[in-house]
C-alpha cells in the first residue's frame, strides 16, 4: 500500500473507531482539565446543577472526571453535555480554572462528527440556518419588512435613525451581531447613534455574518472556523484596528478568535470602548435627562460571555457608566452575575433546563425595586425579558446600549 | 478432607484460565489465590493481548499469539478493544530494523482481521498525532488488541465457578505432601477465616507466577525463573488517541498505550531480586520512561501522572542474555522427572498465552487422570459476552446516565443486566460513588455480593473503583461503608478498610508525585488526616510490605 | 484603564480576606485577586487553631496549650513568629495575646453571618466527623455545635443519612464512633442510624449537599423533613441528632434551631469533606466581611507578575481570561495558598513559588528548589508525622515578610499569609485555618503600615 492509500485506510480506521486527534488548541484545553482535582466546589456554584440537581446534570466535576477522559465514548455523554449553557461560573470558581466551557465545545464537536443523530434537533436546525444564511437566525426576506421592522424598534425606544457608514476602510469596525442585525435591530441602531455622537469614525459589514460562536457551542468547528477566517479576509480588506460589539458573545468569541489566530485587532464591546477611549468626562457631559423620561431605578444583569470569559472589569466599567447618567439609581441584584439560561445553546433543545436556570435571576430581581433591567448584550436581553414576560412580571429589559442612546444629548 | 481432581494455584491470568479449562472440562478443581484475582503480575500489565510485537524472531510464538488474538476476539469481545498504534521513527536506521517487524506481522494481520504494517509521511503521521515531534522522518501504523487483564480474570474465573470450580481467594497454600512420588495433599491457609485447611489432590497447577519456585519447592521440586521487573507510569486520560511506540534511551521498545480512559507508558523490565510484594517503581524507571518517550511525543511531561505500578515477569530461566532476548514463550514443567508425579508448572509466558497455557496444562492434568475431554476455551464465551447492547434504550429504561451505563458495558457486557436489575428494587443505588469512572451504588452491591471481594482494593480490581485522577480520594469513604454493610463489618474494618485502600493507592502515587497529583495529594490528606483525624486513630492497622521496605 | 490601591492582596481565601479586611479597617484601600475558590471553601468549615504537636498523639486540650509548646519547640512555627521582639526570642504569652487578637476579632465580624463561630483558645472542642470519628478543633459554625454529648452518659446519638446522597453513610458513621467511645468509655452508650428523604427534584438518587441545602433554604421545604425526623427521634428517643452538613447555605442556623424546637432533641451538623457547606457559608462570609469593609474583591483575576521599584513593589498585573490589568499599590500580601490554591507548585524538579519567583524552603527552613517531592513523604498514606512536602513553602521574618536566600526580605512591602508558609504541617497539627486566619490578621496589618509609610 502506497504511503498516500495508507493514509487514508488509517484514518478510515479512526473514523470508525471515532478518533479524531486533538489539536493543538484542543490540547491546550485537555490539558486545564487534567488539573480538576475533583473538589466538587464547581457543583455549589453551577446555575444548571442548582436549577435541575446533578441527577439530570451531573456538573462541571463529571464533565472534567468522568466524561471527558477517553474520546471513543464522548458519544454516550449526549445525555448531559447538551445542558452546560457554557457560562463559565465552574471555571470563575475551580481552584484551577479548569476550561469547562471549551471542553464541553470539544466534546460536542465529536458527537456531531461520529454520532450526528444523538445532536439535539434544535442545534440541527440552527447549524442549517447558519450553514444557509451566515446568520444564527433566518433573516427576513423582504429588505422592506427589516426596514419597517426598524424604524417600528426607533420609534418604540425614541431613538433616531442614523445613516450607515458605507463599508470603507477604517479604524473601527462596529460589528452588531445576529441578534441585533436581525432581531433587535434597536441596538445596532443604539451603537450607531452612540459611536456617531463622540464621532467615533466607524464602518460596518455590509454582508454581516454571525460571529461562529452558535456554531463553536453545537461544536461545528468548520463552520466556526470558515465563520472566523471570513471576519478576518474583511478585516484585512478593510484595514480593521479595532472591533466594537454590542454583544456580550461576540466580544468574547471574536476576542478568542483574535487571540488564538494572533489577529493582532484589539475586540472591544461597547462600554469598554467609551469608558477607556472616549473618556468619562466626555461620556459625564453628554449625557442627560431623556425626554419625558422620570428617574430610573435600574438593576444589572452581568453576561457570561463579559465577566467570565473575558474579565469582570467590563461590568464595572458599565457601573461606571452607568453612574455616570443622571437620574438612574442602580440597585445591585444578588443575582446579577448569575447565567440567565440563554447560553450554550440549552434553549434550542431543553427550554425546561434553561427556564429553570433563570428562575434564580427573576426572584431576585422580583425582589428589588428596580423598574428596569438593564444589560450590555441583546440575547441575555431577549432571554430576561422573554422569561420575565411570561413570569407575568412588569419589570423591563432594556439594552444597556441602547438605554444609554436614549439617554444622550444632542451633538454640540 | 475435602478431595478434588486437580488444585489449581494462582489465581492470575494463568491460573484462572487453568481453574476455567479445568472445571469446563468436568475436573473437580479448587483454584486457591494468596491473595486476590488478579492482584499481581497480570493486574500490574498493559493489557495488550499482543500479536507478537517484541519477539518476531520466535515465528511459532507469533503465530500461536496470533491464533489466541482470534480466540480471545472471539470468546471476550466486549472486553477487547483496539488500539491503533504509531511507530514514529526519527533515524534511518528505525526504519531498517522496523522493516523486518513489518514483513512477519504482515503474515499474519489478515487473521487477526487488521491490516498489514502501514508506513505513513511525517506530515500524515502529524495529522494522525499532532503530539509527534514534527522531526520524525516517518512512522509505521499497526493495530493491536488490548483487554481489559481485571475483567479477564474475573471472568475466567467467574465461568469456572458456574462450570462447578470452587474459587478460593485469600487462601495461601503453605504445604504440598508429596506421597509416593506423587502429590497428595495441600495445604491452605484462609486468611479471612484464619484457618488452615487441607485438600487430598491428585494434581496439582503451580500458576504462581513470580512465586512459582516457592510453590513447587513445598513439593520438593525446583522451578527456576528470571524475575524481571517492569513499571508502568499511568496518566490520567486519553492525551494520546492512538497508540505510541518508541525506542528507549538504552534502545528498547516502550509504549504509551490509551487504556480505557487513561493512557498507560511503559514498560521497563529490570532484572530483579527483591520480593514482588514490595516493588514499586522507582524515580530511575519514571524518568527512563519519560525522558524516553518524550523524543516521540515532546510534550509528554506535561501530562498528568496518576500513578505508576510494578509487577514481576516470571521469565523463563534464560541468563547471560539481555531480558529482551529471553524467550516470550512459556515452559510447561511436568515434574515427574524429579520423581513428583502429578506436579505441573509454568515458567514464561504472556497474557495473551493464558488460554494456550491452561490448554496444554489441561491436557497433560486429563492425561494424568484418565480424562478424555477436549479443550473447549477458545469456543465457548466469557460471560456478558452473547450480544451487543443498546446503551441508550437501557439509560432511558433504568434512568441511568448514558456514560454509566456505556462504562458498565465495557465492563460487564450482557451481564450489566444483573446489576441494572438491582437497581430497580432499589432506585437510590443508581447514586454515583466513584465519580471518576463513575461506579455506581448498584455495581459495588452486586459485585460484593457475587465476585467475592474482601477489601476495597479487591473492588477496584472488579469495577475499577479508585482507579481515575483522584485515586480513590472522594470514594474511599462511601465504598468503605457499604462494603461494611455488605459484609456486616465492625466499625473498626470500616476505617480499616479506608486506611488499607489509600495505603495501596498511595503505593502507586507516591512515587511519581508531581504537579497535579501533589495538588490531589493535599485534598486527599485535607480529608482523610485533617477532617477525619485518621492519622490519630488507634485501630489495628496490619502495615503493607511495602511500607516497610523504606 | 488602571487600578489603583493601597494594598494588593493575592489570594481571595482565609487569609487573604483577613488580610484584607484589616487594611480596610486601617483606612485603607485595597483590593483582593481572587482567581478561585480555595482550600477555605474546601475546609469542613471549622477552624482548626492547633490540635496536636507535629508528631504528637496527645490532642491538646485547650489551644492554649497548643501555641505555649509550639512556641517553645518550634520557634519557626507562623504562630510563634507573633511572639519574636526586637532581637529577643518567643514569648508564648505574645503569641496567645496575638492569636487571640485575632479570633476574637474574626468571632466579632461573623457573629450575624451565615458562618458564625463558637469557641475560644481556652478549650478544644471535639467536633464529630462524618466517619464518626472526631477531631479537636477550635471555632465551629453554630450549626456544628454538639452541647457536650460527648459527656453525657445517658444521651442517644442519632446519626441520620440522607437516601441517595453518598456523601455520608450514617450507619458506617454510627459503628465507628460507637467502637471509638466504648474503647475510650466515654460519650453516649447508645447509638443510632437512619436516613430520611430530602428530594430537592424529586429524584431518588444522586443528590448533592448543595442543592439540598439550596432546597432547605427555602420556607417550606423543612416541612418535609421535619415530620421524618421527628418520627426517627421518637421511634429511637435519641436525644442527639447528628446530620451532614446540608442545612442550609443561607439559612442553616435558622432551619437548626427550628428543627430542635420542632423535635425537641439536640441537632447539629457533622464535619465533612468537600464539596462542603460550611466551606462555602465560611467563604460566603469572609467575602461578605471584607465587601462590606469597603475592600474590592477582583474575581476571576490572577496575579500574573509583580513589579518592584527599588525594594518595593509598586504594582500587580492581573489577568482575567481576555483582559488584563495593572494595579498600582502600597503593598502587597500574598495569600496564595499551598498546592490547592496553587502559590505553591512541586514537581521532579524542585518546589517553586508561583507570582513572586520567592525563595521555597522545607519545613526545616532548608531551601527547597531543588527538592524532589518524593523525598519529603512518609511510607504511609496516613501517618501522624504527616508528609514533609506539606510543611514546605515561604519562610517569613517577624513581619511575615518573605526571606530570600541572602536572609533579606524579599522586598519591604511584601508581606505572606496562609498555607504558602513553611514550618507547620496543618494537615496533623490541625491548624489550617487558624493559621491562615492569624497570619492573614498580622500580615493586613504590617501591610496598612508599610502602605502607610509611603504617604
Amino acid at each position: 500500500m502506497g504511503e498516500e492509500e495508507a493514509y487514508e485506510f488509517v484514518t478510515s480506521t479512526l473514523e470508525k473507531e471515532r478518533i479524531e486527534p486533538y489539536t493543538r488548541e484542543e490540547s491546550e484545553v485537555v490539558h486545564s482539565v487534567q488539573q480538576c482535582i475533583n473538589c466538587g466546589i464547581c457543583l455549589s456554584h453551577c446555575p444548571v446543577v442548582a436549577a435541575v440537581g446533578i441527577y439530570r446534570f451531573s456538573g462541571p466535576r463529571s464533565i472534567a472526571v468522568e466524561l471527558s477522559r477517553s474520546p471513543p465514548e464522548f458519544w454516550a455523554t449526549g445525555d448531559t453535555i447538551y445542558l452546560c449553557t457554557g457560562c463559565g461560573t465552574c471555571m470563575e470558581v475551580c481552584p484551577k480554572n479548569v476550561n469547562i466551557p471549551e471542553i464541553v465545545n470539544m466534546m460536542r464537536s465529536r458527537i456531531l462528527r461520529f454520532r450526528p443523530d444523538l445532536v439535539p434537533k434544535g442545534l440541527h436546525v440552527v447549524r442549517e440556518t447558519i450553514l444557509e444564511h451566515n446568520l444564527a437566525f433566518v433573516p427576513l426576506e423582504d429588505v422592506e419588512d427589516k426596514t419597517e421592522s426598524r424604524d417600528m424598534r426607533l420609534e418604540h425606544y425614541g431613538l433616531p435613525l442614523i445613516e450607515t457608514p458605507e463599508e470603507a476602510k477604517s479604524e473601527v469596525l462596529y460589528y452588531p451581531g445576529c441578534q441585533a442585525e436581525e432581531r433587535s435591530q434597536e441596538v445596532r441602531e443604539a451603537a450607531k447613534i452612540i459611536l456617531d455622537r463622540f464621532e467615533v469614525g466607524f464602518t460596518m459589514l455590509e454582508d454581516m455574518c454571525c460571529c461562529g460562536l452558535p456554531s463553536r457551542l453545537m461544536g461545528d468547528k468548520d463552520t466556526a472556523e470558515k465563520l472566523a477566517s471570513r471576519l478576518k479576509q474583511r478585516i484585512d480588506e478593510l484595514d480593521i484596528k479595532k472591533i466594537v460589539t454590542t454583544c456580550a458573545g461576540c466580544t468574547s468569541n471574536i476576542g478568542d478568535a483574535s487571540f488564538a489566530y494572533d489577529w493582532n485587532v484589539p475586540v472591544l464591546h461597547l462600554v469598554e470602548f467609551l469608558t477607556d477611549e472616549v473618556g468619562t468626562d466626555k461620556l459625564a457631559k453628554a449625557f442627560t435627562k431623556p425626554r419625558g423620561k422620570e428617574k430610573v431605578k435600574v438593576t444589572v444583569h452581568d453576561p457570561c460571555h463579559l465577566i467570565r470569559h473575558t474579565s469582570r472589569q467590563l461590568m464595572d466599567k458599565a457601573l461606571l457608566l452607568l453612574d455616570l447618567i443622571p437620574d438612574v439609581k442602580v440597585e445591585v441584584s444578588t443575582a446579577a452575575d448569575s447565567c440567565c439560561g440563554g447560553g450554550g445553546l440549552v434553549a434550542y433543545h431543553s427550554k425546561d433546563v434553561s427556564k429553570a436556570v433563570v428562575k434564580e435571576n427573576l426572584e431576585a430581581i422580583r425582589l428589588l425595586e428596580a423598574q428596569r433591567v438593564v444589560t450590555p448584550c441583546p440575547l441575555c436581553t431577549a432571554q430576561l425579558e422573554d422569561n420575565l414576560f411570561q413570569s407575568g412580571s412588569s419589570i423591563e429589559v432594556d439594552d444597556l446600549t441602547v438605554f444609554i442612546a436614549q439617554r444622550l444629548s444632542n451633538k454640540g | 478432607m475435602t478431595k478434588s481432581d486437580v488444585v489449581v494455584v494462582g489465581g492470575g491470568s494463568t491460573g484462572t484460565a487453568v481453574a476455567r479449562d479445568c472445571a469446563l472440562r468436568g475436573l473437580k478443581t479448587l483454584m486457591l489465590e494468596r491473595d486476590d484475582i488478579a492482584s499481581a503480575t497480570v493486574g500490574t500489565c498493559a493489557g495488550m493481548i499482543s500479536s507478537g510485537l517484541k519477539y518476531m524472531d520466535e515465528p511459532h510464538i507469533v503465530d500461536m499469539c496470533s491464533q489466541e488474538v482470534v480466540h480471545l476476539n472471539r470468546i471476550a469481545r466486549h472486553i477487547v478493544m483496539k488500539n491503533p498504534i504509531l511507530t514514529p521513527m526519527l533515524e534511518l536506521s528505525d526504519l531498517s530494523s522496523g522493516g523486518s517487524f513489518a514483513e512477519e506481522y504482515s503474515k499474519r494481520a489478515a487473521k487477526r482481521e487488521v491490516p498489514p504494517v502501514l508506513f505513513l509521511t511525517p506530515e500524515d503521521s502529524l495529522k494522525i498525532e499532532p503530539k509527534l515531534n514534527p522531526n520524525i522522518i516517518a512512522s509505521m501504523y499497526f493495530e493491536e488488541f488490548f483487554i481489559d487483564p481485571f475483567r479477564l480474570c474475573m471472568l475466567q474465573a467467574i465461568d469456572a465457578q458456574r462450570a462447578g470450580a470452587l474459587i478460593r481467594t485469600y487462601c495461601e497454600v503453605i504445604d504440598i505432601t508429596v506421597k509416593d512420588d506423587s502429590v497428595d495433599e495441600v495445604l491452605f491457609y484462609d486468611r479471612v477465616k484464619g484457618d488452615i485447611e487441607r485438600v487430598k489432590t491428585k494434581t496439582v497447577v503451580n500458576a504462581g507466577g513470580p512465586w512459582a519456585p516457592g510453590i513447587a519447592k513445598m513439593a520438593e521440586s525446583n522451578v527456576e525463573i528470571r524475575p524481571n521487573k517492569g513499571a508502568h507510569v499511568i496518566l490520567d486520560r486519553r492525551v494520546v488517541n492512538v497508540g505510541i511506540i518508541a525506542k528507549a534511551v538504552d534502545g528498547r521498545m516502550i509504549y504509551l498505550f490509551p487504556h480505557e480512559n487513561t493512557v498507560l507508558l511503559g514498560t521497563t523490565a529490570l532484572d530483579t531480586w527483591e520480593d514482588p510484594d514490595t516493588l514499586v517503581a522507582s524515580h530511575d524507571e519514571i524518568e527512563y520512561l519519560l525522558q524516553s518517550m518524550e523524543w516521540v511525543v515532546p510534550s509528554i511531561r506535561e501530562a498528568r501522572i496518576i500513578r505508576t505500578m510494578a509487577g514481576v515477569r516470571p521469565l523463563v530461566a534464560n541468563w547471560k542474555v539481555p531480558e529482551d532476548k529471553v524467550t516470550r514463550g512459556y515452559e510447561t514443567i511436568d515434574h515427574e522427572f524429579e520423581d513428583v508425579r502429578g506436579l505441573f508448572s509454568f515458567t514464561g509466558g504472556k497474557l495473551v498465552m493464558c488460554r494456550h497455557m491452561a490448554e496444554t496444562v489441561t491436557d497433560l492434568v486429563c492425561e494424568k487422570l484418565g480424562v478424555k475431554h477436549k479443550c473447549t476455551t477458545h469456543e465457548i464465551p466469557l460471560p456478558g459476552m452473547e450480544a451487543d447492547v443498546d446503551i441508550l434504550a437501557f439509560s432511558a429504561d433504568y434512568g441511568i446516565s448514558q456514560h454509566a451505563v456505556e462504562r458498565l458495558r465495557a465492563r460487564r457486557g450482557t451481564e450489566m443486566t444483573r446489576v441494572l436489575e438491582l437497581t430497580r428494587e432499589n432506585p437510590d443505588w443508581r447514586t454515583t460513588i466513584c465519580a471518576c469512572e463513575p461506579v455506581l451504588e448498584a455495581e459495588i452491591r452486586y459485585s460484593i455480593r457475587e465476585e467475592f471481594p474482601q477489601n476495597l482494593n479487591d473492588l477496584r480490581r472488579r469495577v475499577r473503583l479508585g482507579t481515575g485522577p483522584c485515586q480513590g480520594t472522594f470514594c474511599t469513604y462511601k465504598a468503605s461503608a457499604i462494603l461494611m454493610e455488605e459484609l456486616d463489618l465492625s466499625g473498626e474494618g470500616f476505617k480499616v478498610d479506608i486506611l488499607d485502600f489509600l495505603a495501596e493507592r498511595w503505593k502507586g502515587k507516591r512515587q511519581s508525585f508531581r504537579r497535579e497529583q501533589l495538588v490531589q495529594e493535599e485534598v486527599t490528606q485535607g480529608m482523610y488526616t485533617c477532617v477525619a483525624n485518621l492519622d490519630q486513630s488507634e485501630i489495628e492497622y496490619d502495615p503493607k510490605p511495602w511500607e516497610g521496605s523504606i | 484603564m488602571n487600578l489603583e490601591a493601597d494594598i494588593v492582596i493575592v489570594g481571595g481565601g482565609m487569609a487573604g480576606l483577613v488580610a484584607g479586611t484589616i487594611a480596610s479597617e486601617g483606612g485603607l484601600s485595597s483590593i483582593v485577586l481572587r482567581k478561585g475558590e480555595s482550600a477555605t471553601s474546601m475546609s469542613s468549615g471549622a477552624i482548626d487553631v492547633v490540635g496536636y504537636l507535629p508528631d504528637g498523639t496527645i490532642p491538646f486540650e485547650s489551644p492554649k496549650e497548643g501555641l505555649v509548646a509550639l512556641a517553645s519547640l518550634y520557634p519557626f512555627h507562623p504562630y510563634s513568629i507573633l511572639g519574636f521582639g526586637e532581637g529577643k526570642p518567643a514569648f508564648a504569652e505574645k503569641v496567645i495575646t496575638g492569636v487571640e487578637a485575632a479570633v476574637g476579632w474574626l468571632k466579632d465580624k461573623l457573629k450575624d453571618s451565615v458562618a458564625k463561630i463558637v469557641g475560644g483558645l481556652d478549650s478544644n472542642i471535639l467536633s464529630l466527623s462524618i466517619l464518626g470519628t472526631t477531631k479537636p478543633t477550635c471555632l465551629i459554625q453554630e450549626t456544628m455545635v454538639s452541647d457536650g454529648f460527648a459527656n453525657e452518659f445517658d444521651s442517644t446519638l442519632l446519626f441520620l443519612g440522607v437516601k441517595g446522597y453518598p456523601d455520608f453513610f450514617a450507619s458506617a458513621a454510627a459503628k465507628s464512633f460507637l467502637e471509638q467511645s466504648e474503647i475510650e468509655q466515654e460519650g453516649p452508650r447508645k447509638v443510632a442510624h437512619s436516613t430520611v428523604r430530602i428530594s430537592p427534584f424529586g429524584n431518588t438518587c444522586n443528590i448533592s449537599a448543595s442543592e439540598i441545602a439550596r432546597h432547605l433554604d427555602h420556607d417550606d421545604a423543612l416541612g418535609e423533613l421535619l415530620p421524618q425526623i421527628k418520627k426517627t427521634v421518637d421511634t429511637l428517643g435519641a436525644t442527639h441528632v447528628a446530620l451532614p452538613p446540608i442545612l442550609g447555605i443561607k439559612n442553616a442556623r435558622g432551619n437548626r434551631q427550628r428543627i430542635e424546637e420542632e423535635v425537641g432533641a439536640i441537632v447539629f451538623e457533622l464535619l465533612a469533606f468537600p464539596p462542603s457547606i460550611p466551606g462555602l457559608r465560611l467563604q460566603r462570609a469572609l467575602e461578605e466581611t471584607y465587601r462590606k469593609s469597603g475592600g474590592q474583591l477582583l474575581l476571576g483575576h490572577e496575579a500574573l507578575s509583580a513589579y518592584k521599584e527599588k525594594n518595593r513593589y509598586v504594582s500587580v498585573q492581573a489577568g482575567a481570561p481576555r483582559r488584563s490589568i495593572r494595579i498600582s499599590t502600597k503593598a502587597v500580601v500574598s495569600a496564595t495558598g499551598k498546592f490547592i490554591g496553587g502559590g505553591l507548585r512541586g514537581a521532579e524538579d524542585g518546589l517553586t513559588e508561583t507570582v513572586f519567583n520567592l525563595m521555597t524552603v522545607t519545613g526545616n527552613l532548608i531551601q527547597a528548589d531543588n527538592i524532589r517531592p518524593y523525598d519529603y513523604t512518609s511510607p504511609f498514606a496516613v501517618d501522624t508525622g504527616g508528609h514533609s512536602i506539606f510543611s514546605c513553602g515561604l519562610t517569613v521574618d517577624p513581619q511575615f515578610r518573605p526571606v530570600m536566600p541572602d536572609g533579606q526580605p524579599d522586598a519591604d512591602n511584601l508581606f505572606a499569609a496562609g498555607s504558602t508558609l513553611a514550618g507547620y504541617d496543618y494537615l496533623v497539627e490541625k491548624s489550617g485555618l487558624g493559621v491562615a486566619l492569624v497570619s492573614g490578621f498580622y500580615a493586613g496589618k504590617n501591610a496598612a503600615d508599610a502602605a502607610k509609610e509611603v504617604d
